[in-house]
């Protein structure tokens, strides 16, 4: 291993930075990397760097940086004293797209399945924020799982979005170029697009691009169409998974955080978790930003996820029908992330943008993030003011040093399937991940039956908002709730929040119900809608108004009442 | 003594100057009776408007938005608020029904900003 | 679906509604409909348990509360029907009101003039660009004043205060009598938002500071606020780095503005008025769409809650001779162009008719001793004194009109 040493030291000096203070050390074939750098940047290019250097197909990177808020170890013994409290035949950790999709996948067999959430609700950590895009797969590199997945999985979105009802526009996508050198990059698009297999893929002149969308900037020169692009909500994909799941048997646990995983002769047997132990006889790795500590949970460390910070806008639904299918830019001016397109609800969205963070929680975003997407988006299209921006947030997404998904058994425990590393384009990958984690999961278990009774449909319900008023009238005489609106910027009556509080995946807290049903999520942000919502929690849950929470535990809105006056009984 | 105030008394704002000679208070730049006559007290026997929310028992609001018949001394006004906070009254109250007379010895009423009705 | 034939239905039973309402019943109108989408009428003044209201309108100090109950008890003695909890989801340029609530599904009102009284939201969070992360207790001041005055609740314990317009100073005041702590108010502008008598009172009286200049560049805490950090700002009111400060609080409240109301205007086709953000209208109240008014917030944002009831009874007023009118034609109206030192007037044109005029302005900058003229072609038509001026606080005036003002019309506000 010394050739790799040297190269890393060769690389570590075109960084500028000193050998000294990387440690590598090798762990059979996994190249360990620990230290402290000086800042998180660094850190991340040390680990880029390290994960190509020939022969390093597993790199786990410990290194830390001085600029990086220090992580507290955890006081986790207690917990070893809790009694079991649940067994499933297999326990998915994590309900982001890629638990949820796994679990509806698992469940057409005879299995009694678990998906464990660590969060009040589901689809909460990268699933949340995201663009929604399901990409073409043009750009991930021909001969990668992420390519192969990409291109699979947006080709079976039409199933998905049929059998579970959400929302799903194919609209297409452009990438555009303003430059000869950007042209260089779509050709190398249109070669490795086509190679990938994706359909329809062509290079455009701006002007035929300009037909399709007409505010496509003027000074876009060419552009690559991929027809088979699209667009979902995909917190709405997660839910309407999961509640398909449900139907057909699969059992959920919101609030339930692994804090460690106890093994018996090469198998993952008990989970030590906030709620107390479960017990499990498969065990698959969903879990997103934290997939690495997971693994390492099972000594099976050969990853490290590095948190890819996007930041997105989103502008009001007046401008509807600017824009219909998304627009990015060959890199080159703008290195990284997406560009405008108009989510399937009507507002316009722009980003993400890319930025290496050292915490997985902390989605603060900063000015330069919230620029560089505003600029880039008015630059990219034509005609969009300002001043409609609703709102803007921040997204971490779970990358590998290796930047391509890993989808496969564990080498060391043997009932454990990890799907992890799984960031963009995870979305659009997620129906032929799960049909990929449901192929090794029948190579660990073969003798497994299918359910006579599976049901893949989930029932189509059609959102207030969108009814005519005929229709709405009918809801109303059939459930007088729906003629109560509480969120006046979405058209989201009461029976929608009190179904949504009630549903298969129980809305538990404001942001919660925000995602199932829209109400806050409009222009004025809550700001008249809130105070009802919080109402509605707190009596169909059956709690104090001081419990509601905006975003699950330790984020209670109201502190205390004004007036404790004594009650005279 | 000289003294300069932003009048109260209404949105216009006006900023009243209070010369005190020998015991008599002149106000200048004020525009009305009103604020003649704030300026004149704001110098003595500063008071303020006392308006929150008391406790409401079996009523269709959480809480009765209250008002003083007459403005307070300010200084005891927080007093005056704290003795209002342990206070419950019960439901229907019609607009100024009189919740607390005389409060704390000022000689001002406490009053409903509003209409109550009875909710069991 | 239900279908209902009115002669005027008011969308919207705040001040402005309510007046419109008790206005157009005392015309003489058969059915007049009043519509809100809360489960009682007063709107926003129920929760503005503060005095300072009616002083023009009433000639006393009144509190939120007690203005609203006044209009209330009026506006339930006149026979106008009262639609509560009653949401409009869709008007037509040909005045038919879709609304829905709980008891009678969907009805669609078929009205012979439609007046528009929605009034206006907060601006948010985002729209003033806050960054950093998205915590619970960051809130605009309208809702913090709902969840004290109406819920009785405290949304924190230590409170910070973006933004000095009168709701942002109403809100340091009430929260300190809740014995909340009030770090401070933060102005991002070089002078106050909001009326001088409200610093004094709400503030001065509390030794709350006001900072001018400085305002708030980003939210911490994960789950809940920890802090805000803020910062002066320079002349284009970019943040200064190096003037950063950090500030332990479990509140953020905002106030930062008010947009009027107008999804439903915009569905109608009213053309809107990119200086107000309300529908451009005439001394009528009536808006680019024959038959529609509106009143109040939803036109402009108003300081005092008496000039809103004024537009509502204008409103009213305009409808009711509009109905009238046995030919719908009138003069085309003439625009009011706002001049040197007018941020806007209200209203923007004027029908060529004799009449009384009131217009409603705000001057760009302070003023002492200003004129506000209005000229006709560079001839005055009407010039008025005041003491002072400040754009936080709307003037009015009011002008005889004559039918032959159709020339050039220019408000102007000068220093004399």
């Amino acid at each position: 291993m010394t050739g790799i040493n040297d190269l890393f030291l060769q690389e570590m000096e075109k960084l500028s930075l000193d050998p000294a203070s990387v440690q590598l050390t090798w762990q059979d074939d996994i190249l360990i990397l620990s230290g402290c750098l000086k800042c998180w940047q660094q850190v991340v290019d040390v680990g880029h760097m390290a994960a190509k250097l020939p022969g390093v197909k597993k790199l786990v990177n410990h290194l830390t940086s001085e600029d990086a808020p220090k992580k507290e170890k955890r006081d986790i013994s207690t917990y070893y004293d809790k009694d079991e409290i649940d067994r499933a035949d297999v326990v998915i950790i994590g309900a982001g797209v890629t638990g949820c999709g796994i679990a509806r996948q698992l469940s057409k067999y005879n299995l009694d399945i678990l998906v464990l959430e660590k969060e009040e609700d589901i689809s909460c950590g990268t699933t949340k924020c995201n663009n929604g895009m399901i990409h073409s797969g043009y750009d991930s590199k021909h001969g990668s799982l992420k390519a192969q997945m990409n291109v699979k999985g947006n080709a079976m979105y039409s199933q998905w979005a049929e059998e579970l009802h959400f929302a799903f526009h194919r609209t297409g996508s452009f990438v555009l170029a303003f430059d000869e050198k950007e042209r260089e990059v779509l050709r190398y698009y249109l070669e490795n697009g086509t190679k990938n297999g994706v359909p329809g893929i062509a290079i455009l002149s701006g002007d035929e691009a300009r037909k399709i969308e007409p505010n496509i900037s003027d000074d876009a020169v060419e552009a690559l169409w991929t027809p088979s692009a699209g667009y979902v909500e995909p917190y709405e994909v997660a839910l309407a998974l999961m509640e398909n799941a449900i139907d057909n048997g699969v059992r959920l646990r919101l609030d339930c955080e692994i804090l460690d995983i106890q093994k018996e002769e090469k198998k993952a047997v008990t989970l030590i978790t906030s709620q107390g132990k479960i017990h499990c006889q498969y065990l698959i790795n969903a879990a997103g930003l934290y997939s690495d500590e997971i693994a390492a949970m099972l000594d099976d460390e050969f990853f490290t996820i590095h948190p890819r910070r996007g930041t997105l806008v989103i502008y009001d639904k007046e401008n509807k029908g600017k824009i219909h299918t998304f627009s990015g830019q060959a890199p080159g001016a703008y290195s990284k992330g997406g560009g405008p397109q108009e989510t399937p609800e009507g507002t316009l969205l722009f980003g993400p943008s890319a930025k290496e963070v050292p915490e997985k929680d902390n989605l603060a975003v900063d000015q330069d993030d919230l620029d560089f997407v505003i600029n880039k988006g008015m630059y990219l299209v034509k005609n969009i003011d300002r001043n409609t921006l609703i709102t803007f947030f921040g997204g971490n997404r779970a990358a590998t040093y290796h930047e391509d998904f890993i989808i496969q058994c564990s080498e060391k425990v043997e009932n454990v399937i990890h799907a992890a590393g799984i960031q963009s384009p995870g979305l659009a990958s997620s129906p032929a991940i799960a049909e990929r984690v449901e192929q090794l999961f029948l190579t660990l278990k073969p003798d497994v039956t299918k359910k006579e009774d599976y049901n893949p449909i989930r029932r189509e319900k059609k959102p207030f908002r969108f009814c005519t008023m005929e229709e709405r009238d009918a809801l109303i005489k059939e459930n007088p709730l729906y003629g109560r609106i509480i969120c006046r910027c979405e058209t989201v009556p009461e029976g929608e929040i009190v179904d949504a509080i009630h549903g298969k995946v129980p809305a538990r807290n404001i942001d919660a119900v925000k995602r199932r049903t829209r109400a806050g999520m409009g222009r004025c942000q809550g700001g008249f809608c809130q105070a009802k919502v919080l109402e509605i929690l707190a009596r169909e849950l059956g709690m104090e108004e001081t419990e509601v929470t905006l975003k699950g535990k330790g984020s209670n809105i109201l502190k205390e009442r004004t007036r404790q006056v004594e009650e005279d009984e | 003594m000289k003294k300069e105030y932003t009048c109260i008394v209404c949105p216009r704002s006006c900023t009243l100057t209070v010369e005190e000679k020998d015991g008599i208070c002149t106000v200048t730049g004020h525009s009305c009776k009103r604020g003649e006559e704030y300026g004149k007290n704001e110098y003595t026997n500063p008071k303020r408007m006392l308006t929150t929310t008391v406790k409401i028992k079996g009523s269709n609001l959480r809480v009765l938005p209250v008002v003083s018949s007459d403005a307070v001394p300010k200084e005891k006004l927080l007093d005056c608020l704290d003795y209002l906070y342990g206070l419950e009254i019960e439901a229907p109250v019609k607009l100024h029904d009189v919740v607390l007379e005389n409060i704390l010895n000022t000689g001002v009423s406490i009053l409903a900003a509003r209409d109550a009705e009875r909710m069991e | 679906m239900n279908k209902r034939q009115v002669d005027i239905a008011v969308i919207g039973g705040g001040p402005a509604g309510l007046a419109a309402a008790l206005k157009a019943k005392q015309e003489g109108f058969e059915k007049v409909v009043l519509i809100e989408r809360d489960k009682e009428l007063g709107g926003i003044l129920n929760q503005c348990i503060h005095d300072g209201f009616g002083l023009i309108r009433f000639g006393k100090q009144l509190s939120g509360c007690e203005y609203a109950q006044r209009y209330v008890s009026m506006v339930k003695e006149s026979g106008v029907e009262i639609y509560t909890d009653t949401m409009v989801l869709e008007i037509t340029k040909d005045k038919e009101v879709y609304s829905v609530n709980q008891q009678e599904g969907a009805v669609c009102w078929q009205a012979g003039a439609i007046i528009l009284a929605m009034g206006c939201r907060e601006r948010t969070r985002p729209q003033v660009g806050i960054l950093g992360t998205r915590p619970s207790g960051v809130l605009t001041a309208g809702a913090v004043q709902k969840y004290i005055n109406i819920q009785g609740f405290l949304p924190g314990k230590k409170a910070v205060i973006l933004g000095s317009g009168d709701i942002g100073l109403i809100m340091a005041r009430r929260m300190t009598l809740e014995h909340m702590e009030v770090e401070g108010v933060y102005e991002v502008m070089p002078n106050p938002g909001g009326l001088r008598r409200n610093l004094e009172q709400c503030l001065n009286d509390y030794h709350i500071p006001l900072h001018l200049s400085t305002t708030v560049v980003r939210v911490h805490g994960k789950k809940s606020l920890e802090g805000v950090t803020v910062a002066k700002v320079d002349e284009n009111r970019k943040p200064i780095p190096e003037t950063e400060r950090y500030i332990p609080c479990d509140l953020l409240v905002l106030s930062v503005g008010l947009i009027p109301e107008n999804e439903l205007s915009k569905q109608a086709g009213i053309l809107l008025s990119p200086v107000t953000k309300g529908p451009v209208v005439d001394q009528n109240m009536m808006t680019s769409v024959d038959g529609i008014f509106a009143a109040g917030n939803v036109s402009a944002v108003f300081d005092l809650v008496d000039y809103v009831s004024k537009t509502g009874e204008a409103a009213a007023l305009g409808a009711a001779a509009y109905l009238r009118a046995s030919e719908k034609e009138k003069g085309k109206p003439v625009p009011v162009e706002a001049g040197e030192n007018i941020a806007f007037t209200l209203p923007e044109t004027v029908e060529p008719k004799d009449g009384k005029v009131t217009f409603y302005m705000r001057v760009k900058k302070s003023m002492e001793h200003p004129e506000i003229s209005l000229t006709c072609d560079g001839k005055t038509i009407k010039t008025q004194k005041l003491l002072v001026a400040h754009p936080p606080e709307m003037i009015s005036m009011t002008v005889d009109w004559k039918e032959e003002y159709t020339g050039k019309l220019v408000m102007e506000g000068r220093e004399v």
